[in-house]
């Protein structure tokens, strides 16, 4: 028997790695020259008065999207307050008393599939059921579509945390005469704290970037969101309107919203990384 | 045992007994557990009303267009909001080229991210390369959007479409203007919105190969590429098919970025370099536009086909993952 | 180790451990109540893992102010027995009890009893220590506050007092704010055994307390089980029969879920009136 050459082999495990390491760069290449050209953009489109007036008709010196900045604070705070509860609480179900019923199984399986829906038909849903029936667009609206988006994200991280919290711990509470919701309240969320807040961090920051839900929905406004009730101004539809238009000065100001969502969006999520890792080592 | 420890004994530190309270009382019934639990299921209950609600009013609001147009809808290329009369099928080719583009280009690139990840680098710079690939993920829909239409797609027609043409032009693919936006440019912009996840799946795959048989490959002296090849590949193409259905997933109903740069025409060319559009794209162009009724009903009637396109995927991957657990749940 | 060394092993060692048991309570003066009833009387108790039957007609008598020690070898109902006193086995759906179980006469697998006032009377001890995700202080006050109304200084008393009666106050009286997670393994342990001792229990139940810790601590849970008993009714789960032997009033051995032999810890090790208890003491299987 001939002995097979070391020499090509050797070769094709470099050319391999090679290989490899070459398509992990052009990932990171492609990462860096969105994050590079956005914030060189959008830098020059931010001053003071982007933070604080109003939307300037096109031409008209000035402006700002001071509305659209609270308008997305206001659509994503309400859309926590409604889907975190909610997500939580599903999540509660189950990890604690549905792993192994059939509306437990059911939805696992809604949970999982609502992860996956596209969320322009989260869009349609919300228009279908809470904007056709009121004849008008509004933040709520906006708000609920983007809560519909969160639950089942943080349904999902919920499960998996507290699953990940040993049946021990909850014996022990159990055996010393606790109620189970002051089990699962005191003893397994405080356990699982760290990881839930992360995933929750992490959907928030999802959805704060979400535009397509907030188009039949929340549409978008110049004006001060003084009412969740009518139409309200946001930062992500103003950029998908503003990029959409043929004025210089309103692109200029949507690579501004661009880098401001840009610059939340992915400060929130390296936040919420990095604050589990420590927690955990 | 000495006598310190006899006094130190618990009978002489223990609390004086607080008073005894009867175990069985028919009347004090407690309330928190059976509440909290109602609440939990309650709770978990909204999310499978929600994915029920979200079907139904699709059908419901789809209705008038499929009493109108029926299934022929699917296969019409018709697109005319002045006479009423509506199709699927630009929208419908759209959604699967750039989805089809998406996936020829992510699912190679993410399994070899994924095996330089796990198998060949420096677990360092597997930390920081995957941590980028991971925050890629984060980069919302948008943001691809306006980077893909103020910035790469004139760099597609001046740099790339040019080459391709010059090059493969003889195919009826690569033919016609470059006008940087269109259903390449559209394609790979969607490729890397689904190579983070798409890595991710392939990376918790490839970790899943068993130390011990790795080490067995190694010691019998393979190079690193070969126990790579034989070994973990073997159990990396279980996981692949569960990759590409999650990757199916997110670029068949990618909305923003695709809308910013898929030209928004509808239009049926074989040409990847031309305008097209797609179902969602569609979907945000048009709907808060449509005045007639059967206008929107017909755009709710392309969304009910985004959803069954969706489900499908969904439920495949759900099925396969299932799969999955029992042929390799037990090593792991 | 050769089978024949292991069986004369256990032998010799198992009397040098009966040897070394302290005095009776009567003798180190201690006032132990004598009842005329068991503090728990089980009777026909079988338990059912979905459909496998893992404990059958199980009758036993548990001596009020006594320490019983549970032996035989895994997977033989050991725990699964204890798991029934304070009916913890109902955090999980497939798995029910049949039979009686009198804590002072009265059945605790009534429906109508209140589980919560149960466990109170009923402390557990688990195998791996399991202190909450919170201070030392905190550990002990969540199971107080659960079933009494304190005031800061009753509550910081009461808190003290556990931690003494479970002998850790010297070791944790300056760490009282750290995370119970921090202690030593141990320290963990006995800081359970003083959260459960702070709700005032009758009984407390002990799941292989010492399996997860090392000799020393071991030793010095030992110490407290025998200054805990009198006060406390104790049933502790062993596989070590030297702890059995060491520490226990009376002795009980399971063997595939049945009950197989109990009685004086003295006599059962010496004098086993059953074959498979005696092939058991002797090593011959387990």
């Amino acid at each position: 028997m001939r002995p097979r050459r070391a020499t090509y082999r050797k070769a094709t495990d470099v050319g391999v790695k090679a290989l490899s390491l070459l398509a992990s760069l052009v990932g990171i290449f492609f990462l860096g020259w969105i994050l590079f050209e956005v914030a060189r953009r959008g830098l020059g489109a931010i001053d003071w008065q982007f933070f604080t007036q109003n939307p300037a008709p096109p031409g008209v010196e000035g402006g700002g999207l001071s509305s659209a900045i609270v308008g997305t604070l206001l659509i994503t705070a309400l859309a926590t307050l409604i889907g975190v509860p909610l997500g939580v609480m599903a999540g509660v179900y189950l990890a604690e008393f549905g792993k192994q019923n059939r509306l437990g199984s059911s939805v696992r399986f809604a949970v999982n599939t609502m992860m996956g829906v596209p969320s322009i038909l989260v869009g349609l849903f919300i228009y279908a059921i809470f904007v056709l029936p009121f004849g008008h667009f509004s933040g709520y609206a906006g708000a609920m579509s983007l809560a519909v988006i969160m639950i089942p994200v943080v349904a999902r991280t919920t499960e998996d945390m507290l699953g990940l919290v040993p049946d021990a711990l909850r014996e022990s509470a159990l055996a010393l005469g606790a109620p189970r919701w002051r089990v699962t309240v005191s003893v397994v969320f405080r356990s699982a704290k760290s990881g839930m807040l992360t995933g929750i961090l992490l959907a928030v920051a999802r959805v704060s970037g979400e535009t397509a839900p907030l188009l039949f929905t929340a549409l978008n406004s110049p004006y001060w969101p003084s009412s969740l009730a009518e139409p309200t101004s946001n930062l992500t539809v103003t950029i998908f309107n503003y990029a959409m238009s043929p004025y210089a000065d309103w692109q200029q100001a949507a690579w501004g919203a661009s880098l401001l969502i840009m610059a939340s969006v992915l400060g929130l999520t390296v936040f919420a990384r990095v604050a589990l890792k420590e927690k955990k080592g | 045992m000495t006598d310190t420890a006899a006094s130190s004994a618990p009978g002489g530190v223990r609390p004086p007994k607080s008073e005894p309270r009867p175990m069985v009382d028919g009347r004090r019934r407690r309330l928190g557990d059976p509440i909290f639990r109602l609440v939990a299921a309650a709770c978990a209950c909204a999310v499978l009303v929600m994915m029920i609600g979200l079907i139904l009013e699709l059908v419901v609001n789809a209705y008038p267009a499929i009493r109108e147009f029926g299934l022929g809808f699917l296969v019409s290329d018709a697109w005319n909001p002045v006479r009423s009369d509506f199709g699927a099928l630009s929208s419908m080719y759209g959604t699967v080229v750039s989805t089809v583009i998406a996936m020829a280009l992510a699912v190679p690139v993410s399994v070899v991210i994924a095996l330089f990840l796990v198998e060949l680098a420096h677990p360092t710079l597997a930390k920081v390369v995957g941590g980028a690939i991971q925050l890629l993920a984060a980069v919302p829909s948008i943001i691809f959007g306006m980077w893909g239409l103020f910035v790469f797609a004139p760099f597609m027609a001046d740099n790339v479409q040019p080459v391709l043409g010059d090059y493969l032009g003889f195919l009826p693919l690569f033919q016609g203007p470059p006008m940087g936006i269109g259903m390449l440019t559209a394609g790979i912009i969607l490729a890397l919105m689904i190579l983070p996840f798409v890595t991710a799946v392939m990376r918790d795959v490839f970790e899943m190969v068993p130390a011990v048989v790795k080490e067995a490959a190694h010691g019998m002296g393979s190079t690193t590429w070969e126990v790579t090849r034989k070994v973990t590949v073997r159990y990396g193409a279980v996981g692949l098919v569960g990759a590409v259905f999650l990757g199916l997933g997110r670029a068949v109903g990618e909305t923003m970025a695709v809308t910013f740069v898929i030209g928004n025409s509808h239009r049926v060319s074989a040409s990847l370099f031309s305008a097209g559009n797609s179902i969602a794209s569609t979907l945000a162009n048009e709907f808060t536009e449509a005045s007639e009724p059967l206008y929107l009903s017909a755009l709710v009637y392309l969304g009910l086909v985004l959803m069954v396109m969706t489900l499908v995927i969904q439920v495949g991957a759900q099925v396969w993952l299932r799969r999955i657990k029992k042929t390799l749940g037990g090593s792991s | 180790m050769n089978g024949a060394v292991a069986k004369e092993f256990r032998r010799v060692d198992v009397s040098a451990a009966l040897a070394s048991r302290p005095a009776t309570d009567e003798s180190r003066g201690r006032q132990v109540e004598k009842e005329k009833h068991p503090k728990i009387s089980v009777s026909g108790l079988s338990f059912f893992y979905s459909d496998n039957q893992a404990l059958f007609e199980n009758n036993i008598e548990i001596a009020g102010g006594k320490v019983t020690a549970v032996i035989g070898p895994s997977g033989c109902g050991k725990s699964t027995h204890i798991r029934v006193y304070n009916r913890i086995f109902e955090l999980y759906r497939d798995q029910r009890a049949e039979g009686q179980v009198l804590l002072d006469g009265q059945n605790i697998l009534s429906p109508s009893v209140d589980i919560i006032e149960l466990r109170r009377r009923v402390g557990m001890i688990f195998q791996k220590p399991t202190p909450f995700p919170m201070s030392v202080f905190d550990n002990l006050a969540y199971g107080i506050r659960l079933h009494y109304k304190p005031s800061r200084s009753e509550l910081q008393g009461r808190v003290e007092e556990a931690l003494k009666s479970a002998a850790l106050w010297d070791e944790v009286k300056d760490k009282l704010d750290k995370p119970g997670t921090a202690l030593s393994g141990g320290q963990q342990q006995r800081l359970c055994i003083a959260r459960a001792i702070a709700v005032e229990p009758e009984v407390l139940l002990m799941d292989e307390p010492t399996s997860a810790i090392d000799p020393v601590a071991t030793a010095r849970i030992e110490e407290l089980v025998l200054e805990l008993k009198g006060t406390y009714t104790i049933v502790i789960v062993t596989h070590n029969l030297q702890q059995a032997a060491r520490i226990s009033d009376s002795t009980a051995f399971f063997y595939k879920g049945y009950i197989v032999e109990h009685g004086d810890t003295r006599a059962l090790f010496t004098k086993p009136k059953n074959k498979q208890t005696e092939d058991y003491l002797t090593g011959r299987f387990g």
